[in-house]
């Protein structure tokens, strides 16, 4: 891990805390760059989201008692359902997608595979659905991009495993950031450093020294794994100074906004690579209209302010933002006005190196997946295929430019080159 | 020895491989050669684990989808001891058989396995696959025995003892990581001096007391927690937990409490919130209290399936109705955390139709599975039907995901469409559902959602389109109903996968991670590296089990048997490993533990006497805490937020504590009792025997580190507090005075000892924090 991790940041061009052989410590990164993007952003609807009163609208069979097939509103490539008059709160699809339709992929009739919970986080965020051991596309492109940035993978819900690859970072209010921004002063105030600057040179020379003394002597993989990702995340910590200058004043008070607050002064100081993004509660067995009703509008809302203080910090074109939710709901209601779970989704995306005003794949008037060629991305009962989780990780990975990295060969995700989405991102 | 035989041996290392999982094992760089099988395991290690458990006996097995086939396999992690010897020997035997069985000239068994002659599990392997090839051997070999393997898989006769290479921790370390780990202090002298003339015979009377002291048991609590999560209950628990319905004029006793003795308003109010705060603390607390009940008492751990009673304090009892019964029972009835055993009666709804039934005329408890609090943190929802504490039980108390026994649906929709109850007829869905939902059917009883406590019965009865409550094939007999869980709980404990499913959690309490599950990439070159270091662990988990069972589930011998074992005590390597295939083996090796928020307080307790008190709320969040509800694991690699949380910690404790303890009187000193702060470096040859010798004691205090006064550690930290002063002296207009936040203040708050005329006192902050930053302190 230890060379995969050197490779990993000789690609990145960033400095190093990486020792080079066995027996050498990691050394302190020889210059202090900020991680200039892009910036990865999962949002996750955890629960299971309703598709059919978002990017996938059928008004048909049952499926929607909102709105009629003829309801059904279009914005360039893009069909979404009408819900202004029923949203509470938030964000409607219709001035979603009146904002961001020319930048949004969407691909519909994915195959989740799986109807529970746990399995379809973890095939959703990992694009494995057997392993334990895989990372989240965020923690592995992380690893690969900034392993050294002091919150390269920061997560605020959904599943998170690391695969051992780089630390997950939790900073559960904004006002956490600042906290730990400047660690070397009395209360993180910049005029009271608990040290002089010679004597904290000093033990910063003799920690840098126990590092390299320590990498001398045989170690067992586990301690040097250990002893290497501590050395590293004290002395990368540093940078986090460069994100109080980020953080706003004025805290939203909508929770997915502050998530993208923290992630957003993160990115900008240039020590975070990626974030998990994530509200709950979409698992709308009872009432789903009511629930769907207010989520939907809510998740929409929360990624609209993240792409739009993005703008205002001037790294919206850095962003890589994927939305998505661990399975679909039924194409009917049960006796309780909810709707179980669906094995059959979607998920879109919006950012950096992807053409939008697109949509790929379907779902039948029964909201069963179409099969889709992956050669030329239109649908073909005959020789298509169920897009599943791994066929948009090994897309996403693609597009990240870490298809190939070793850490990601790490974790193959056992398609063929046939198989594999051809020009997925435009 | 005859090949059946030795593959019956073998069978007993590798008879509980759990199928599906992986944990942690795809991380190790692949090498281009396959790493050797260490013993001739064809049967136990690869048909078996490869392909028999994982892709097999979900359906070939009693109860399952193929029961009625030909080939029925016996699953031997439900039986122990002989029973489990004779359950490899039958699955051995069912695959002969199956692998002498031919149509038109080729296997039937590989035909299967690949999706033809219809098989009802479709293509279960891929052809040319690892696991395939593994199976193709077999049948080759049972066709003609004096054949050889075809595959790499070949026995390596000479592989070394698995810990060979490997050095322990010596005997003082091993009692100070003991000491801290369970009893959160340093160890005394009195422990020291029998460790340094007994050795190692002298830890298991020292863990005995050990794990008699009161932080021993604070820190089981928090170990349980760890797995269990019952203090992560949402809302006010004297609503949440307590029902509406059965505890109507109960449950808010505090804001009748008589608190008529405080005159004033304001004060009668903080007080009435203050008793409030304590009563919901003490429900959340009950569970966790139940367990450290029986461990303190030294009772069967099977209580915690089976104790036929609550726990309760003066301030709960009240909650529950029951306090002017058993108030003579509580030492101090008002201690609001004094917990006792009691027994509930059956509870009484507002309306008739809420009354529970019970032969007894109690409330049948049965463990933690019983609590409101179990039940409440585990809640049911009208279309989750109890499944979710079906999975949580099993994974709780007998150690298996249920969500992991099922691969993939090819098309789980059009399952979902074309059946009326896919969980009963879709095979895809039968596989867990047979399992999972009996179980859910024992909770039947505890019918109510969200904030409506938890016991009611459904009002048109339970479902019929689930199979029936019962457990593991056995129906739950309608004389039984009232007391399911009960019923449940008798058979859980006497199911052997209980006592290695606790001995598991007494390792993750311990280590902080989980047991290591057999690898699932058959492809992969370190599958025998990585299942050698799995069967190495689990065999020993096995062991410690089966005594666990055998001396009557007490479950401090479970953390002794861990204590001193290999896995714990691993602390370094004698030599360098570089080739692939050991370090694989080695991979998960060594207790490498970084201290969980609540740990390091702790250490720091020890250490200097009082605890930081910051690594709370939010910022032990940051640290990688939990908080029981959404944030559920502890995070195990240091952030750069949790670094920069270390980096403060450091500064601030030595802040904190540096000028104060040259401020006592030396026989007083925690961190200096040999030195004063006034003594410089280079000035004379016993000053500076002297400044060594300090740093040996810092060495030894705060990071357990045995160093001479000469060695490489103590040169390193010589130096830089040398350093610091030289680098001062160079200084103009340097403070005479230690740092205004870290001078130390008399009894009167005023400054005292804070003079620091050539850096000495700084400079000793300066080693001190270096210390603090160091892995010894920060990891376990």
């Amino acid at each position: 891990m230890r060379r995969d991790f050197l490779k990993c940041c000789s690609l990145t061009g960033l400095g190093l805390a990486i020792p080079r052989q066995s027996v050498v410590a990691w050394a302190p990164p020889k210059k202090d760059s900020p991680y200039p993007g892009p910036y990865y952003v999962v949002f996750n609807a955890s629960g299971g989201w309703d598709t059919t009163f978002l990017m996938d609208p059928k008004g048909v069979n049952g499926i929607n008692r909102l709105y009629k097939e003829g309801d059904i509103l279009t914005r360039g490539a893009h069909m979404y359902a009408p819900i202004r008059k029923h949203a509470q709160g938030g964000m409607p699809n219709e001035d979603f997608f009146a904002e961001f339709s020319d930048g949004l992929l969407t691909f519909n009739g994915l195959d989740y595979s799986v109807n529970n919970h746990s399995p379809g986080a973890r095939y959703m965020a990992t694009g494995k659905l057997d392993s334990l051991a895989y990372p989240t596309f965020a923690a592995l492109v992380a690893a690969c991009h900034g392993a050294t940035c002091p919150l390269s993978f920061l997560t605020f819900g959904n599943y998170s495993a690391t695969g051992n690859l780089v630390a997950m970072s939790r900073v559960p209010y904004v006002q956490s950031l600042q906290k730990i921004a400047l660690s070397d002063m009395v209360e993180g105030n910049p005029k009271a450093p608990y040290h002089d600057a010679f004597a904290l040179d000093r033990i910063e020379q003799a920690l840098r020294g126990g590092n390299e003394a320590r990498a001398a002597v045989p170690r067992l993989p586990r301690a040097e794994r250990g002893e290497n990702m501590l050395y590293a995340a004290q002395t990368n910590s540093k940078a986090l100074q460069r994100a109080s200058q980020y953080i706003p004043s004025t805290i939203p008070r909508e929770r997915l906004s502050q998530q993208a607050e923290i992630a957003l002064a993160s990115f900008k100081a240039g020590v975070c690579v990626s974030a998990n993004l994530d509200i709950g509660q979409f698992d709308s067995h009872a009432n789903n209209d009511t629930d769907q009703m207010k989520l939907i509008p809510e998740f929409l809302a929360g990624i609209a302010y993240l792409i739009r203080r993005a703008g205002e910090l001037k790294i919206r074109e850095q962003l890589v933002i994927v939305i998505q939710s661990e399975m679909g709901r039924t194409p009917n209601y049960n006796p309780g006005n909810g709707k179980d779970h669906w094995s059959i989704g979607s998920v879109m995306f919006f950012g950096k190196g992807i053409r939008g005003n697109r949509v790929i794949g379907a779902t039948d008037e029964k909201q069963f997946a179409l099969p889709v060629d992956p050669q030329t991305l239109k649908l073909d009962k005959a020789k298509g295929i169920r897009v599943r989780p791994e066929h948009i990780h090994e897309s996403l990975r693609e597009l990240a430019g870490i298809a190939d990295h070793p850490l990601s060969k790490k974790f193959p995700l056992g398609l063929t080159d046939k198989e594999k989405l051809q020009k997925f991102w435009g | 020895m005859a090949p059946l035989f030795r593959w019956f041996l073998i069978a007993r290392i590798v008879a509980f491989v759990f199928p599906m999982a992986v944990h942690g094992q795809e991380i190790s760089s692949r090498p281009a050669a396959r790493c050797a099988s260490v013993v001739d395991n064809q049967f136990a290690d690869e048909v078996w684990a490869r392909v028999g458990v994982q892709k097999c006996l979900t359906c070939h097995r009693q109860g399952g989808e193929a029961t009625k086939s030909r080939f029925v396999l016996v699953d031997p992690r439900k039986v122990d001891g002989a029973a489990r010897d004779q359950a490899m020997r039958s699955n051995l035997a069912a695959f002969t058989r199956m692998a002498g069985v031919k149509e038109k000239d080729k296997s039937r068994m590989l035909l299967k396995v690949v999706g033809e002659l219809d098989h009802g599990g479709a293509d279960v392997l891929k052809s040319g696959s690892a696991g395939y090839q593994v199976l193709a051997d077999f049948v080759r070999r049972v066709n003609s025995p004096s054949a050889a393997p075809a595959t790499a898989a070949r026995p390596d006769q000479k592989a070394p003892p698995f810990f060979q290479g490997v050095a322990m921790l010596d005997d003082r370390r091993l009692l100070r990581r003991v000491t801290l780990s369970l009893a959160g202090r340093l160890p005394t002298e009195a422990e020291l001096a029998m460790v340094i003339r007994d050795g190692q015979k002298a830890m298991p009377a020292i863990l005995n007391a050990v794990m008699r002291e009161e932080a021993f048991y604070e820190r089981l609590r928090e170990g349980f927690n760890d797995i269990f999560l019952t203090l992560g209950i949402d809302g006010n628990a004297d609503q949440t937990v307590l029902s509406y319905e059965h505890f109507e004029k109960t449950r808010h006793w505090y804001q009748k409490h008589d608190l008529s003795h405080i005159k004033d308003k304001d004060e009668r109010q903080r007080a009435e919130w203050k008793i409030a705060d304590q009563y919901r603390l003490a429900i959340l607390g009950e569970s966790m209290r139940l367990i450290e009940h029986i461990v303190r008492h030294d009772m069967p751990f099977t209580g915690i399936v089976t104790a036929d009673y609550m726990m309760v304090t003066p301030f709960s009892a009240r909650g529950y109705g029951i306090y002017d019964e058993v108030k003579g029972k509580f030492k101090n009835p008002e201690d609001p955390f004094e917990y006792i055993p009691v027994k509930l009666k059956a509870l009484v709804g507002r309306s008739k139709t809420e009354n529970q039934e019970s032969a007894t005329g109690f409330y049948p408890h049965a463990g933690l599975l019983g609590t409101f609090q179990y039940l409440t943190r585990y809640p049911t929802t009208e279309t989750n039907r109890n499944r979710l504490r079906a999975r949580m039980y099993y994974q709780h108390f007998l150690g298996v995901d249920v969500l992991e026994l099922a691969a993939r649906v090819s098309d789980a929709a059009a399952v979902t469409a074309k059946f009326k109850v896919p969980t009963m007829q879709a095979a895809e869905c039968v596989v867990c559902h047979k399992t999972l939902d009996p179980v859910a059917g024992m909770f039947q009883d505890y019918w109510r959602f969200a904030d409506q406590g938890v016991y009611g019965k459904r009002k048109d009865g339970w479902f019929n389109d689930m199979f029936v409550a019962g457990f593991e094939g056995e129906d739950l007999p309608a004389s039984e109903r009232w007391r399911s869980l009960q019923w449940l709980g008798e058979r859980t404990a006497k199911d052997p996968r209980f006592a290695v499913a606790m001995t598991e959690h007494a390792y993750t309490i311990l280590t902080g991670r989980k047991v290591l599950l057999p690898p699932g990439d058959a492809e992969d070159p370190l599958y025998p590296a990585k299942f050698r270091a799995y069967a190495e662990q689990h065999h020993l988990t096995r062991e410690i089990a089966a005594r666990f069972a055998a001396t009557g589930f007490k479950l401090k011998t479970v953390f002794k048997d861990w204590v001193m074992s290999d896995f714990y005590r691993a602390d370094g390597l004698i030599t360098v490993v570089s080739e692939p295939c050991r370090k694989a083996e080695l991979d998960d090796v060594g207790l490498v533990r970084m201290l969980s928020p609540e740990q390091l307080e702790r250490k720091i307790r020890a250490v200097f006497g009082e605890k930081w008190g910051k690594l709370t709320d939010q910022l032990a969040i940051l640290y990688g805490g939990i908080d029981s509800k959404e944030v559920t694991d502890r995070a195990t690699d240091p952030s750069g937020a949790m670094g920069a949380i270390q980096r403060t910690l450091s500064n601030d404790l030595a802040c904190r504590h540096v000028a104060n303890d040259f401020a006592h009187p030396a026989a007083r000193r925690k961190l200096f009792p040999g030195i004063e702060s006034g003594v410089l470096p280079g000035a004379s040859v016993s000053g500076d025997q002297n400044i060594r010798k300090a740093i040996v004691h810092l060495h030894e205090r705060i990071l357990g580190s045995y160093e001479t006064a000469d060695s490489v550690a103590v040169e390193r930290t010589f130096r830089l507090f040398a350093d610091i002063v030289k680098d001062a002296s160079a200084q103009k207009g340097l403070d005479k005075r230690e740092n205004y936040f870290c001078r130390p203040k008399n009894q009167e708050g005023k400054e005292s000892g804070s003079d620091d005329p050539h850096y000495t006192l700084r400079a000793w902050r300066g080693v001190v924090t270096y210390l603090l930053r160091q892995p010894e302190f920060l990891y376990e």
